[in-house]
């Protein structure tokens, strides 16, 4: 059948590792994002829209951070630093940290005694006011981009590889690389006869260009073949970086949230608002603490989302993707979880590269959503949220 | 009252489509449904379908000055293309009133902004007719275009399209123009490029799903390119508000296959950053797209993998015919001696001078008599090429030029000259 054939041929193994791989990195970032979101939910019950735009600033704070370290996009730069990376990192969560403290203080405060419906209407103009102001404010809304090749010293790929190439056919292809040479070294022999240039040549020089195009197929698609049963896990060093970071983020958040004073009466606030304030929780100061922890995250997650995926656009609609799907990620895991935040980022990375993976790619962005509806069907409080029964 | 799963859902979605509204897509918005580019024998100019008519005669110029409107995208991510539209059609409208206008009445060019989204092209046209416009030019992208065109024609005022490309946006109407080549020239002559010149046989494809004018270049090139024999597999991303700049799932897939070329058809706001994914990769191979790569900007997110790729654009700075010359010298004196960073400058200018030349040779000063006049264009010596639009369904045969991008050098040129192309050159 025809479907089946074509189900069944786009399933290529050997690059399911990869792409695994690829969707847990991928996944750590809507993950760290996620975290702020659900954070905030937790003790305050309020989904924090500007979250996205939070962590759109927090980029802008690191491209202007490395600006200033001169790494421009024209001109010289100095020498690649890892003390610029942390300085990038920093800027832009004390920036995104700032951010917060305003939004909270002179947004979201006043609201608190208001109809929730109030601060989440508020929370979406705040949205859109930072999207659009932005696009006046920030640069004239030009787009830009962190000059991470210039800037970071993590260069190259980390490979794992799983299963070798067939060396028996790579030597066989390897006979055909002379054939290949000469004809290069014909057609190099031949371009000074030819004034109009590698794009109009004679009769001869095509027949020539053509002869080294045939051969050089011919050699690589022999070795193609040999290298067809490879499967190797290649990622970037930066992107290891980047997984790392995220993980040590998150281990100080759970130290944070697990094993301080802050943190058991953010989880006293979380579980009872009123009867926290009832037994001397600071519940403003707490809220506020929050805000910028949540925050702090973001800025670290845009940082390294531009950075360590080269060439990222930084416009102020930046945050509006991340945030969304980091937004369906805390829902996914069950929003006011923050375990759940992490499960669901991670779930939703490593789903939208298995689609890429099974040759559906357009519907990429729309598994995400798909997962959502399916998982709030069967468990109404998302994977690890507990659903409560909720009188009005 | 608690918030319940309900709210929640209810939340998440609207806000998605809210967000998806609000920001739209680049190239978006509604796309005609006469999709037949390759379906149906084409006649002169590219269309196939039968242009519908515009119902009314159009407005006539009233008060002391003849207003054209113009939208360009001045803000968001085509940015360096609406400045350069605007600056090119200011610079054709100063020369045309300084030369003593027609007749001593001068002409008032209006700005609206699209900010580069399809939905607010279809505000700033529709505004710029209430202040009583006669001609409209714009927009650098089809989508816009399209919504430009949509909305100028019930009341016949004639648009002259800037930088879209996409085959069929002269089955918009009788009304549409447009001064560049379309995707069906496009397309071919990258795929020749791709085939005869650069000897590939094997090229992944990479679609912008949410762009128009991606799906339409994709489309014309993998056409073309299976008709000399070459081998193509096409793969999706979005740019939109859904989009995502990390394109390692597709490259690993492309990567996978061993191709032996990468065919982009998106805008440099993406390309960039996929060229450079790609080459971190492991994809070493060539690289080309349309003209949605002609931005410097495309250096700044490809960085040094972008070097050496190919793309097909309308003219190039370093062009010896005398309009350009012409052109740059004035161009240059209003800018500190600076070039026009994109394609976009000259194309403006060009669409803003035919309308001027139409407005001139029309029977009467109004909507009808422009878009008559435009009608009747014959080799018009334009800085892109020379123009005929008569008989010609809104797209003229223009010629197209190849270029490599290279290193930024001291003047701020970054494209050399590879081959040009004009419509006999395409085997068919």
């Amino acid at each position: 059948m025809d479907f089946s054939t074509h189900f069944v041929a786009a399933f290529e193994l050997t690059t399911l590792p990869q792409q695994l791989i690829n969707g847990l990195l991928n996944g750590a970032i809507y993950a760290l994002i996620a975290l702020g979101y659900t954070m905030v939910y937790g003790v305050l019950k309020l989904i924090n829209f500007a979250h996205g735009e939070v962590f759109m600033l927090g980029a802008y704070g690191a491209l202007f951070v490395s600006w200033k370290l001169g790494y421009q996009p024209d001109g010289n730069a100095p020498p690649p630093s890892l003390m610029a990376l942390v300085l990038m990192l920093l800027g832009a969560m004390l920036i995104c940290t700032i951010v917060a403290f305003f939004i909270e203080r002179f947004a979201y405060r006043p609201m608190r005694n208001q109809p929730r419906i109030a601060s989440l209407i508020t929370a979406i103009g705040l949205s859109l006011l930072l999207q659009y102001a932005g696009q006046i404010f920030l640069l004239n809304g030009t787009p830009q981009t962190i000059q991470a090749e210039k800037i970071s010293p993590f260069s190259g790929n980390v490979v794992l590889n799983l299963r070798g190439a067939d060396q028996s056919r790579l030597a066989e292809a390897e006979k055909l690389k002379p054939a290949w040479d000469a004809a290069v070294a014909e057609f190099k022999a031949r371009m000074p006869l030819e004034p109009g240039g590698e794009f109009n040549l004679s009769q001869e020089g095509e027949r020539l260009h053509t002869k080294q195009g045939d051969a050089e197929r011919a050699y690589k698609a022999a070795l193609n073949d040999g290298n067809a049963g490879v499967m190797k896990i290649e990622v970037p060093k930066g992107q290891v970086v980047l997984f790392t970071i995220t993980i040590i983020l998150m281990a100080v958040l759970t130290y944070l949230v697990m094993f301080t004073k802050q943190g058991r009466a953010m989880r006293a606030v979380s579980h009872d608002f009123n009867a926290a304030s009832l037994m001397g929780i600071n519940i403003d100061s707490i809220i506020t603490f929050t805000f910028l922890l949540g925050s702090a995250l973001a800025g670290a997650g845009a940082m390294m989302y531009c950075t360590f995926i080269p060439g990222t656009k930084i416009d102020s609609f930046l945050g509006l993707a991340p945030g969304i799907k980091a937004f369906t990620a805390a829902v996914l895991g069950g929003i006011g979880n923050i375990p759940g935040a992490v499960l669901g980022g991670l779930v939703m990375g490593v789903a939208e590269y298995l689609v890429v993976w099974a040759g559906y790619d357009s519907y990429r962005d729309a598994i995400a959503f798909l997962i959502l509806i399916v998982v709030l069907l069967f468990r109404p409080g998302g994977l690890l949220g507990s659903a409560k029964v909720e009188k009005v | 009252m608690k918030p319940s799963i309900k709210t929640l859902a209810f939340t998440l979605v609207s806000t998605f489509v809210l967000g998806a509204a609000l920001t739209g897509c680049n190239g978006g918005g509604d796309t005609p449904k006469t999709e037949g580019d390759n379906t149906k024998p084409p006649v002169a100019g590219g269309t196939t379908a039968v242009r519908p008519v515009p119902p009314s005669e159009g407005p006539m110029a009233e008060g002391d000055t003849i207003k054209i409107g113009t939208v360009c995208s001045v803000t968001g991510d085509n940015k360096p293309w609406g400045e350069d539209s605007y600056e090119g059609s200011k610079l054709a409208v100063e020369e045309f009133n300084a030369a003593g206008g027609l007749g001593g009445k001068k002409v008032e060019l209006i700005l609206g902004d699209s900010a580069s989204k399809p939905d607010q092209a279809k505000t700033a046209t529709e505004k710029l007719m209430s202040q009583g416009v006669i001609a409209l030019i714009g927009e650098v992208s089809s989508g816009n275009t399209i919504q430009m065109a949509k909305s100028a024609f019930l009341k016949g005022i004639p648009v002259v399209a800037v930088g879209a490309t996409r085959t069929d946006l002269g089955n918009e109407g009788t009304h549409v123009f447009r001064v560049c080549y379309s995707d069906d020239f496009q397309g071919p002559v990258m795929a020749q490029f791709a085939y005869a010149n650069k000897n590939l046989r094997n090229v992944a494809v990479m679609t912008d799903n949410s762009l128009p004018y991606s799906q339409g270049l994709s489309k014309s090139f993998i056409t073309a390119f299976e008709k000399l024999g070459g081998k193509v597999k096409e793969h999706f991303y979005a740019s939109g508000a859904g989009g995502n700049s990390n394109y390692s799932g597709n490259l690993t897939e492309i990567k996978g296959e061993n191709p032996d070329g990468l065919f982009l058809s998106g805008y440099f706001t993406e390309v960039g950053p996929i060229v450079n994914q790609a080459r971190a990769a492991g994809i070493t191979v060539p690289v080309m797209g349309g003209d949605g790569w002609d931005s410097d900007l495309i250096l700044a997110s490809g960085g040094d993998a972008i070097i050496g790729g190919y793309f097909c654009n309308h003219y190039n700075n370093a062009d010896n015919r005398p309009q350009v010359i012409e052109f740059l010298k004035k161009w240059r004196a209003k800018h500190n001696g600076k070039d026009p960073g994109t394609t976009m400058g000259a194309l403006g200018y060009d669409a803003m001078a035919i309308t001027l030349n139409a407005l001139k040779n029309a029977k009467t000063v109004g909507a009808k008599g422009i878009l008559d006049a435009l009608e009747d264009t014959v080799d018009y010596k334009a800085v892109s090429g020379d123009i005929t639009l008569k008989g010609m369904n809104g797209n003229p045969d223009k010629r197209a030029i190849v270029v490599e991008i290279t290193k930024k050098d001291a003047a701020g040129n970054w494209q050399k000259f590879a081959k040009d192309f004009v419509a006999s050159d395409i085997k068919k």
